[in-house]
């Protein structure tokens, strides 16, 4: 028998990596197998990383000159959108300047392939120097499965083993499905595309136009026109001298409505207001990805067996309830959480679904399913058509009345509300929607 | 008196063009900065060229004859280009940038310990030093470099000078050489010609190129008519010069050939970073291609966007009216 | 060991701004060092891989050691020299100078600056027969025979050993390490030389030419689209490439 780990993870994009560095730091030997050519290669976000779990992997990490991440956010925009305007709720505020900060916007490529030379670090110093690793540009066929325990990997011809093994694989999760976690089809009712655009300024330019300050940064998310009555959502968020805006938007809705997903981004740049906010850069970098839109039902049955763990969005663990999108939070916690359960399986020397269950408790109690469950009625609330589309119109026509000033007797606001509601939905339909809000937000 | 040496190259019993452009702005910058411009032809035949040589200016004409330049030889050119540089002395010495430039350009460097300036699409010569422009990264960049010193090597990318005859009185210099195979540590057992008269893709002034479009032989006999009515030269990407459709030496591209005709045309060709870089100095692009979004497109002057097996043959009648 | 030439790149007052902060082994010596390992494969031996770079350099040697190079020696430079390939090709000559070997193997010009010179100069410094732009190698005794691709057709070269060869990359497609060989690169010895340990005087390595700023390449703007009945506009832009263009 070759060189057996502890374990091996596969995927070295946020959860892969915060589980290799959680790993590595415990001085466990450990295998980190990534497909693309470096960490990062393969992965897309909008994207934000929010929480201060990276402070835990890195500590102090803003201290670090020219490290993985672009900005720190200290302004926050959710918009209502119909064609001509935009109505925002807007919120900048100074107390999110403290470090830790409690979101950083990245960029993929940069980031995981920084934070993964931030793991090669963390190898070098433990135990395991010489025999834990990196590797890249490898991928995954198959876990290896005997009497239904995973006992390593296959990669081409070659076999690893390990006493276990951690998927994380990402939201095409063809390994969480080969060793019966998932199903072999998921619906794509419940899945999204991601597509985005990188937009280049000078630097100096960026800042002024978004009034930036030093390292700080804003995310803008819409909700509205943006998505032409498909399902989703537009962003906005700035980088260091770039930005990142795209869109998130059903997969199903958009076959059934046969819209292409780089029309919509393009008529989404069209508005007048994002427009505006774009007007001079230069399109440096175009992207897409199957995004999960949060929806339990598609999570895989169980996140443990005997010897695997699932983490990050192979677990579908991402939740968009409207506020934000958290992703590589979930991702990254879920890492941390299933490597401290690896590193209690090698204290007890055993690695069976007896002891590997104990990753399924922290998550349970952790707030990533906390969030996930008490949010579900907002995650589905979120993508009905009164959400997507009514609502962003009835608010922008009463924002049009309520804002514009004429020579004229101004009517009162619960008239105009009543109107705007009249025009776009009903009465009747609000307060359900207010109901069902009041019981899920 | 200092001067400004070019290395003018001899295939297939001609002058290369690319020698010349190179010779004919070598003269411009020998008098734009009181210099002499010389030229060095190193041949089996080398005396029956100077006429040509002369018609472009140089003043004086080194020439080297002997049988073992029959073929290229990297050790021999080497020897020969030494006791040249040895008589000339010149500050600049420039050759047109050819696979037989690169094969010994940086050898003569090291031995003169020379500053050099490879693979240039400008350059000017002030007192000392030279200055040139030079694309880089797989030809996305233009570096603006400089070398200074005694003796600084040149070497021009075909196609970024004009012709400028200017016939001139020249003195020639016959200088002794001689050397055997038998000398020589590395043995030239045999040359693989490209098949059939291929025109060089250096000299020609019109090109036409194959990509993957072009799948059958009656694509490649539509090829080879189009580049028999245009006097063209027969160029390829590399998806066909790898498959076996094209001989290498006919690659056009970033590994391949850098060619600037006067007019290209490029035949079922996407228009890849690679392929463009070795065509965009092109003087006319004509894209002949079915995909409207095809990348060619943004740097033809003329994009048909259509299938080339219902395009060429119209085309190539049109061409013969207008020949006739 | 070379920047991604394929990443986006920005030019600021002059300077070349790379957006990937990544360094990749040059496409033209990751192919010679493939042909090295097929010989090797072939007719038994060694390879070892010599790369002349800053610390980060380090990484390219080990893609090498991955892919099957047996050791490594890593000549370190602080990145801020500003060597040309003049000083490249003396610190290496310098560094070959009492090594015994069949074959030095390289790329044939670096895919950022495409100079195309290190590897005949090299060659000249300590006088071995070479030949360049090899578009295939193959091993007979003690000759390396090299089919060389020259402006019009392919030449057969026999060059005695020891001897040096620069390598295209159409030569070969030069093989994805797999993680075994990822793993067996960890425990393959890499040799740190520093320049000044080598026997060269430091002042003759000073560049004799530079870079002293970058441009933009003028962009070629798109001329005109025809689409339509194929007859009509192949004739149409034939007629234009005689009147209009004149080229014909």
């Amino acid at each position: 028998m070759e060189d057996k780990f502890d374990c091996i993870v596969i995927g070295g994009g946020v959860a892969g990596l915060a589980a290799a560095m959680t790993l590595a730091k415990n001085n466990m030997k450990f295998l980190l197998i990534e497909r693309g050519e470096f960490a990062g290669a393969k992965n897309v976000s909008g994207g934000i990383l929010w929480g201060s779990d990276l402070a835990k992997l890195v500590p102090d990490y803003w201290e670090e000159e020219d490290a993985g991440w672009e900005r720190f956010i200290n302004h926050r925009r959710l918009t209502f959108m119909d064609d001509q305007s935009t109505f925002s709720l807007d919120f900048k505020s100074k107390h999110f300047n403290e470090t830790p900060y409690t979101g950083v916007v990245v960029l993929r490529a940069k980031f995981d392939n920084w934070l993964a030379g931030k793991v090669q670090e963390a190898i070098d110093a433990s135990d395991f120097a010489m025999d834990s690793f990196i590797a890249t540009d490898i991928k995954v066929d198959e876990v290896i499965l005997e009497n239904d325990k995973a006992v390593g990997i296959k990669t081409g011809e070659d076999e690893f083993f390990a006493d276990s093994v951690i998927i994380a694989e990402g939201v095409n999760n063809l390994l969480t499905r080969q060793v019966g976690l998932q199903d072999k089809y998921v619906p794509a009712d419940h899945m999204l595309t991601g597509i985005k655009e990188v937009i280049r300024f000078d630097q100096k330019v960026l800042e002024d136009r978004f009034q930036l300050d030093g390292l700080s940064g804003m995310t803008n998310e819409f909700v509205g026109w943006a998505t032409d009555g498909v399902e989703g959502g537009g962003f906005l968020y700035t980088n260091k001298d770039t930005i990142s805006i795209g869109l998130v938007v059903g997969i199903k809705d958009l076959r059934e409505k046969k819209k292409s997903p780089h029309d919509l981004l393009n008529h989404f740049k069209t508005h007048p207001t994002v427009a505006d906010a774009i007007k001079g850069g230069e399109i440096v970098e175009y992207s897409a990805h199957v995004v999960s839109s949060g929806d339990s039902r598609v999570m895989p049955k169980e996140l443990y067996k005997d010897g695997i763990l699932i983490v990050g969005e192979a677990a579908n663990l991402l939740m968009n309830a409207g506020k934000a999108i958290q992703g590589m939070d979930f991702a990254m916690r879920s890492g941390i959480l299933a490597a401290e359960t690896i590193v209690k399986a090698k204290e007890k020397g055993d690695y069976s679904s007896a002891t590997l269950k104990e990753y399924r408790k922290v998550m349970d109690e952790s707030y990533i399913m906390k969030d996930i469950n008490n949010f579900q009625d907002a995650v589905h609330l979120l993508h009905t058509d009164v959400m997507q589309n009514k609502v962003p119109n009835l608010v922008c026509d009463f924002g049009r009345q309520f804002f514009t000033i004429k020579n004229e007797p101004t009517p009162r606001s619960k008239d105009m509300i009543k109107g705007a509601i009249k025009r776009h939905s009903s009465v009747w339909e609000l307060a359900k929607l207010g109901f069902k809000a009041g019981k899920s937000l | 008196m200092s001067s400004i040496l070019t290395y003018v190259a001899i295939a297939d019993g001609k002058i290369k063009r690319s020698s010349l452009e190179v010779l004919s702005h070598c003269k411009k910058q020998a008098e734009a900065n009181g210099l002499t411009v010389e030229a060095v032809v190193i041949d089996a035949n080398a005396s029956s060229f100077v006429d040509g040589i002369k018609a472009y200016g140089a003043s004086k004409v080194y020439v080297i004859e002997d049988q073992i330049f029959q073929n290229h030889m990297n050790t021999p050119l080497l020897k020969a280009l030494i006791k040249v540089v040895d008589a000339a002395n010149p500050q600049v010495f420039a050759f047109a940038s050819t696979e037989g430039t690169k094969d010994i350009l940086g050898a003569l460097a090291a031995n003169q310990d020379a500053a050099v300036l490879a693979d240039v699409s400008s350059f000017e010569v002030s007192s000392g030093s030279v200055h040139a422009k030079r694309p880089v990264m797989a030809a996305k960049v233009v570096a603006n470099t400089e070398a200074s010193g005694d003796l600084i090597l040149v070497s021009v990318r075909s196609g970024s000078y004009d012709l400028i005859e200017s016939p001139s009185e020249a003195e020639v210099v016959n200088i002794n050489f001689s050397l055997n195979e038998s000398d020589l540590k590395a043995t030239l057992r045999e040359i693989i010609s490209a098949t059939g008269d291929t025109i060089d893709l250096n000299e020609a002034e019109a090109i036409v190129a194959a990509g993957r479009g072009v799948k059958d032989e009656e694509g490649k006999a539509l090829i080879s008519e189009l580049a028999g009515i245009l006097n063209a030269g027969i160029g390829a990407s590399r998806a066909l010069t790898e498959s076996g459709v094209y001989d290498p030496s006919l690659q056009i591209g970033q590994t391949g050939k850098v060619v600037s005709p006067q007019l290209y045309i490029a035949v079922g060709i996407s228009g890849a970073i690679q392929h463009v870089a070795g065509m965009a100095n092109s003087k006319v692009i004509v894209a002949i291609n079915k995909d409207a979004d095809a990348p060619i497109f943004e740097v033809a002057d003329y994009g048909i966007v259509g299938d080339l097996y219902k395009i060429l043959p119209p085309f190539i009648d049109e061409l013969k009216k207008i020949k006739s | 060991m070379v920047p991604d030439v394929y990443a986006p790149i920005q030019i600021k007052s002059g300077e070349l701004i790379m957006d990937a902060d990544r360094m990749v082994l040059n496409a033209y010596d990751a192919s010679a060092v493939e042909e090295a390992l097929v010989l090797k494969e072939k007719h038994g031996g060694e390879v070892e891989v010599v790369c002349i770079g800053p610390a980060k350099a380090s990484e390219t040697i080990r893609k090498a050691l991955a892919m099957g190079a047996d050791k490594g020696v890593h000549i370190l430079t602080s990145g801020d020299e500003g060597y040309d390939s003049g000083s490249f090709a003396k610190v290496l000559a310098a560094f070959f100078k009492d090594k015994e070997y069949d074959v030095i193997s390289l790329g044939k010009q670096s895919q950022d600056t495409d100079s195309g010179l290190t590897g005949s100069m090299i060659s000249e410094l300590l006088n071995l027969p070479y030949a360049t732009n090899a578009v295939g190698l193959e091993a007979e005794g003690d000759i390396l025979v090299v089919k060389r691709q020259g402006d019009t057709g392919q030449e057969m070269i026999g060059l005695p050993t020891p001897c040096a060869v620069t390598c295209s990359n159409d030569m070969n497609d030069p093989r994805i390490p797999n993680l075994k060989g990822i793993m067996a690169s960890k425990r393959k010895p890499v040799e740190t030389v520093e320049i000044s340990n080598l026997d060269v005087d430091a002042s003759s390595l000073s560049a004799t030419s530079k870079v002293i700023g970058y441009e933009e390449k003028p962009a070629r703007q798109a001329g005109k689209k025809y689409e339509g009945e194929a007859d009509e506009i192949a004739r149409q832009v034939a007629q234009l490439l005689d009147t209009e263009a004149n080229v014909i």
